[in-house]
């Protein structure tokens, strides 16, 4: 009985909570809803901000189709399938390299990889346009252009995700590390059968974030992916939003397929996400 | 169950992985499944005549590179129809681009890496730049090797793609500026057509306002801070906001008149400048909002998107500050042929045998205007009778064969390879005119500004 | 004795093999072209046939008569000086109340306020483009709330548009810095918490006096990231407001990116000399950020 007084009480205290979580989350989700009811409406509907859900969908999407076709010679899947690709390769190949340094880095550490690590973090500070035309050059050289590897090479490994293995790991039990060097198990195989299935939820957290980041590039696909066999959903996307006459419905869609992937992930992974990102080992 | 999401992503990422690695090479390959059933057959048809970013190595198939797929990749597809018919296994593959700016930035980018090889056979190119990618690049192009028609077209555009006198570029849209009106808007107004053909800015600004106060249309309007209107006015003057390759803003008395011009309009509310293109064409023009557009001609199919005016418009010239009938250009684009290209011949064949007003100059032509709305610039195109057949739009005008025709007057005014940065420029003059800011002083300060950028 | 040092010196070999990779990557991909890029810095003219600038570093002399750089520096620390502090005290708030184990809905409050994130930057200035379009979806509404009697141009005029850039900042960053708080809060105990209500501390207190603190290493990271973030700032400037009006909302790497590739005029050497400007900007204030909140060693 008491017990249940106490539960009313603090729910009660905790109604200003709900009600600013309410309107923070109103305001979060506003702009997705109206991103949805703009995909079913007509473009002139979009641009006068029609606000409810109109019946133009399928003939957006018809348009999408059209336009995937014309702009890239294959088919909306076709596009989507690209962005997917690239994507889950950076992502896989970001993780693995950059949780191998984080593992080397902070489980290993001593000054000069300290030092080294400040070194690395230089990198993130340069705006990409200033290193666009060498990094072309580049991957002109190595007849790059147009495949994957133009891609995803600048991309796997970054200071930042490097930034978060080191700083996850910081909560990696050291002691069982040094069990099992006494057992005789070499440092490679503590990486693999102990460092990996430990920091788990940190790989859910940056697997979504280096996605979302290689879902979502434009500039550099737009420059190095010259094949439009290569296109991605971002490029489509540029696409669609330039011309003389832009149909905002069209455009609509392609915004809500292009959002879709990277929402349904983070639905699927967000209880490791929310783990992962600082490090809570389970 | 987690758990098992988690491993299931993480395992088909790995297979997606080495699947990438199988298929890099080329790119990508076969179309996935799932919405590829819906997509059209034509899509399904042109599977393998994909377009690559690079040159064709058949002989008889052409690559190219454009922008709006709704404009010129229709007129491209008319050509290549018009070219089969002398050689029915031609194939032109055509490469989208979001913009003239991707183009633009393949051939910076090909030209810093010296590597030419992943451009098309043949790229569509603005006007406005041509001039200073040739001679930035001069390595990226070649000269057309079959001559065209060239008395059919403009000086004014001839004049871009010519360099050496030699012929680099083959001209496609006519960018050709009408001034359109609402007949029915200014006959509310007490006015018809012919009281704006011929007048002075001064008397435009007048009826302008009768009109904003009888029927609440404004008389025009122009995207961002009013970007284009500068440069078309000047021309319809016959003069240029370059001298000598200098911006000729400070001391340019057509030109801050012009500005004036601008400014009054949209204080008295005549001239509304939308804030983006979305604003300019889906607000103002499909939304009903003015009664007169002025642009390249390339905007009639925004205007047709308004279907309840259509029958109410009607064409004619631009006002001068003298009162003299101007004319003027804008957005006009040319297809040039890249040093990657191993089939020249073929390409300026082809260029020369449809837009260029050989044999199946009409059919493209015809076909372009059917299909993009594409107006050319080839006159005697416009002798065509589908040119000449009267438009409903307009009012049963022949509007087609009216544009040709006005395209032949434009004036040769000078370029510059700063034809944006300066748009920028004078459109920041003219918002922070309107906001009250001394008009002399924003010139002085936008020539200084221009004179610093292109001061390297 | 001797055999655990050679241990360790093993360990400490292994170490470097973990970390060559990605760093190895690094410099080849950031560093190398990084290098290039200074040396484009000290060059001009088109980018097939670069030339020594005269004097060599005229491309940074430049800059101190660049107005429009100016502006753009200073409209660029404005976002910063306003958002940043906004976004992230946002966060922690948001933090704080969904990391109380009473609450219920928490997991779709959480995932409400993430969503943001999940949308792309070009489709979100899209969205917000739209909204606060003249004839748009917020004008509307407030007309017919009765709020205004006229629609607001909020991208034409200066002081909206800035504020259009901020509020769509805050809108897609607020939920990924709130998770990273979050997850800091995880760590903290939650005794911690009991033992200061025990004590009389009530919710403010204990907010800025132990959840804050605790807090630092993440509120240093948020903050360094959010930074190096706002100064490279580019896509809310070129896709929602295209830097207008009259330039007065344009960003830094927006005017680098027009010097470059955005207006096809391609002058890479001074782009390259603006872009190391910017480095050194985000060094010096990451550098004063670590220096301010710095917990480790």
């Amino acid at each position: 009985m008491t017990n249940k007084k106490n539960k009313s009480a603090i729910q009660r205290r905790l109604i200003p909570s709900y009600i600013f979580l309410v309107i923070i989350c109103f305001i979060s989700v506003f702009p997705i809803y109206w991103m949805l009811t703009a995909a079913t409406n007509t473009s002139y509907e979009v641009s006068t901000g029609k606000i409810i859900f109109g019946t133009y969908f399928f003939e957006n999407y018809k348009g999408l189709l059209e336009r995937a076709a014309a702009s890239s010679g294959a088919t909306l899947g076709k596009v989507m399938g690209n962005s997917f690709l690239y994507a889950s390769v950076q992502t896989v190949l970001c993780i693995f390299i950059c949780s191998l340094a984080g593992f080397g880095f902070e489980l290993y550490h001593d000054k000069h990889k300290d030092r080294l690590f400040a070194i690395l973090l230089l990198a993130m500070m340069i705006p990409g346009v200033a290193t666009l035309i060498p990094l072309f050059r580049m991957m002109s050289k190595m007849k790059l252009l147009s495949t994957v590897f133009a891609f995803f090479l600048p991309g796997i490994s970054t200071p930042f995700m490097i930034m978060m293995f080191r700083q996850n790991s910081r909560n990696f039990p050291v002691d069982i590390m040094e069990a099992a060097r006494i057992d005789g198990l070499p440092e490679w195989k503590i990486f693999f059968q102990m460092y990996m299935p430990i920091m788990k939820s940190t790989y859910a957290a940056a697997a979504v974030i280096t996605f979302m980041n290689a879902w979502n590039a434009y500039m550099w696909p737009r420059a190095v992916m010259t094949d439009n066999r290569a296109m991605t959903m971002q490029m489509l996307l540029t696409n669609l939003s330039n011309g003389y006459t832009i149909d905002y419905g069209v455009l609509m869609a392609g915004v809500f397929f292009c959002s879709v992937p990277t929402m349904v992930i983070f639905f699927v992974l967000q209880k490791q996400f929310a783990e992962g990102i600082t490090g809570a080992v389970k | 169950m987690k758990k098992k999401l988690l491993s299931l992503m993480l395992a088909g990422a790995m297979v997606a992985t080495v699947f990438a690695g199988c298929s890099s090479s080329t790119g990508a390959d076969k179309a996935t499944e799932g919405d590829a059933a819906a997509a059209t057959e034509e899509a399904a048809g042109e599977e393998e005549s994909v377009a690559l970013m690079g040159a064709s190595d058949d002989d008889h198939t052409l690559t190219v590179a454009a922008w709006d797929a709704n404009f010129n990749i229709p007129a491209l597809q008319a050509a290549e129809a018009a070219y089969q018919q002398k050689d029915p296994d031609f194939k032109l593959k055509i490469q989208e681009v979001s913009a003239s700016s991707d183009v633009e930035n393949a051939v910076t980018l090909a030209g810093a890496s010296g590597d030419y090889s992943q451009l098309t056979d043949i790229v569509l190119f603005q006007d406005h730049y041509i001039n200073k990618y040739m001679t930035d690049y001069p390595d990226a192009w070649q000269a057309l090797t079959v001559d065209a028609d060239w008395k059919g077209f403009s000086d004014d555009k001839l004049s871009y793609s010519t360099f050496d006198g030699k012929h680099y570029g083959m001209p496609v849209d006519n960018g050709a500026s009408i001034f359109a009106y609402r007949t029915d808007v200014l006959e509310q107004a007490g006015y018809t057509v012919d009281d704006f053909t011929g007048i002075t800015w001064e008397k435009w600004l007048e009826q302008a306002k009768v009109v904003k106060e009888k029927t609440g249309y404004a008389l025009l309007s122009m995207d961002h801070n009013g970007d284009d209107l500068p440069y078309m006015m000047m021309q319809a003057e016959g003069q240029s906001q370059w001298k000598d390759g200098k911006p000729n803003l400070v001391g340019n008395d057509t030109f801050k008149s012009i500005i004036e011009v601008i400014v009054q309009g949209a204080q008295d509310g005549t001239i509304i400048l939308a804030n983006d293109w979305s604003e300019y064409t889906d607000s103002t023009i499909i939304g009903d909002q003015v009664a007169g557009v002025f642009n390249g001609n390339w905007i009639i199919a925004t205007m047709k998107q308004n279907k309840d005016a259509s029958g109410k418009w009607a064409i004619t010239t631009i006002p001068t500050l003298s009162g003299k009938e101007g004319y003027a250009a804008n957005g006009g684009s040319s297809l040039y042929i890249t040093s990657n290209s191993k089939h020249a011949d073929l390409a300026s064949d082809f260029l020369a045998y449809t837009f260029g007003g050989g044999d199946g100059a009409i059919a493209t032509y015809d076909a372009a205007l059917t299909n993009g709305g594409v107006i050319s610039c080839y006159g005697p195109a416009g002798e065509s009778d589908l040119y000449n057949a009267p438009d409903e739009f307009f009012g049963g005008v022949a509007a087609n064969a009216q544009i040709v025709e006005m395209g032949t007057h434009v004036p040769a005014v000078e370029q510059n390879d700063y034809h944006y940065p300066l748009r920028e420029k004078v459109g920041a003059l003219i918002t922070n005119v309107i906001n009250g800011n001394d008009i002399d002083s924003e010139i002085q300060s936008a020539q200084e500004q221009m004179e610093f950028e292109m001061d390297q | 004795m001797n055999k655990s040092r050679s241990i360790q010196r093993k360990q400490q070999r292994a170490g470097w093999f973990f970390l060559a990779p990605a760093t190895l990557l690094i410099f080849v991909m950031s560093f190398w072209p990084m290098i290039q890029a200074f040396i484009m810095s000290l060059q001009t003219g088109s980018a097939a046939n670069m030339k020594w600038q005269e004097p060599l570093f005229k491309n940074y002399l430049r800059v101190q008569k660049d107005q429009l750089f100016q502006l753009s520096m200073r409209n660029t620390f404005m976002y910063l000086l306003i958002e940043v502090p906004i976004m992230l005290i946002l966060a922690i708030l948001l933090a704080q109340i969904l990391n109380n184990k009473d609450l219920k809905f928490r997991g779709a409050f959480r995932t409400m306020v993430f969503m943001p994130c999940a949308i792309s930057l070009v489709s979100y200035a899209l969205i917000f483009k739209s909204l606060f379009a003249t004839q748009g979806l917020i004008n509307t509404v407030l007309m017919n709330l009765g709020l205004i009697s006229e629609n607001i141009n909020w991208l034409g005029t200066t002081s909206t548009a800035r504020a259009v850039i901020i509020i769509g900042l805050i809108w897609r960053w607020t939920g990924y810095n709130m998770v990273f708080y979050l997850a800091g809060l995880q760590n903290i105990e939650y005794s911690v918490y009991e033992a200061a209500k025990i004590d009389g501390a009530n919710g403010w207190k204990t907010f800025w006096y132990i959840t804050v603190p605790l807090l630092k290493p993440t509120i240093v990271m948020t903050a360094i990231m959010s930074i190096n973030g706002t100064l490279q700032l580019f896509d809310e400037s070129v896709n929602l407001t295209n830097g207008g009006p009259a330039n007065t909302s344009m960003t830094m790497s927006h005017y680098i990116w027009n010097q470059s590739l955005g207006q096809g005029v391609a002058n890479f050497g001074y782009a390259s000399a603006l872009s190391f400007i910017i480095f050194i900007m985000v060094g010096i204030l990451a550098f004063i950020s670590l220096k301010v909140g710095d917990t480790r060693d």
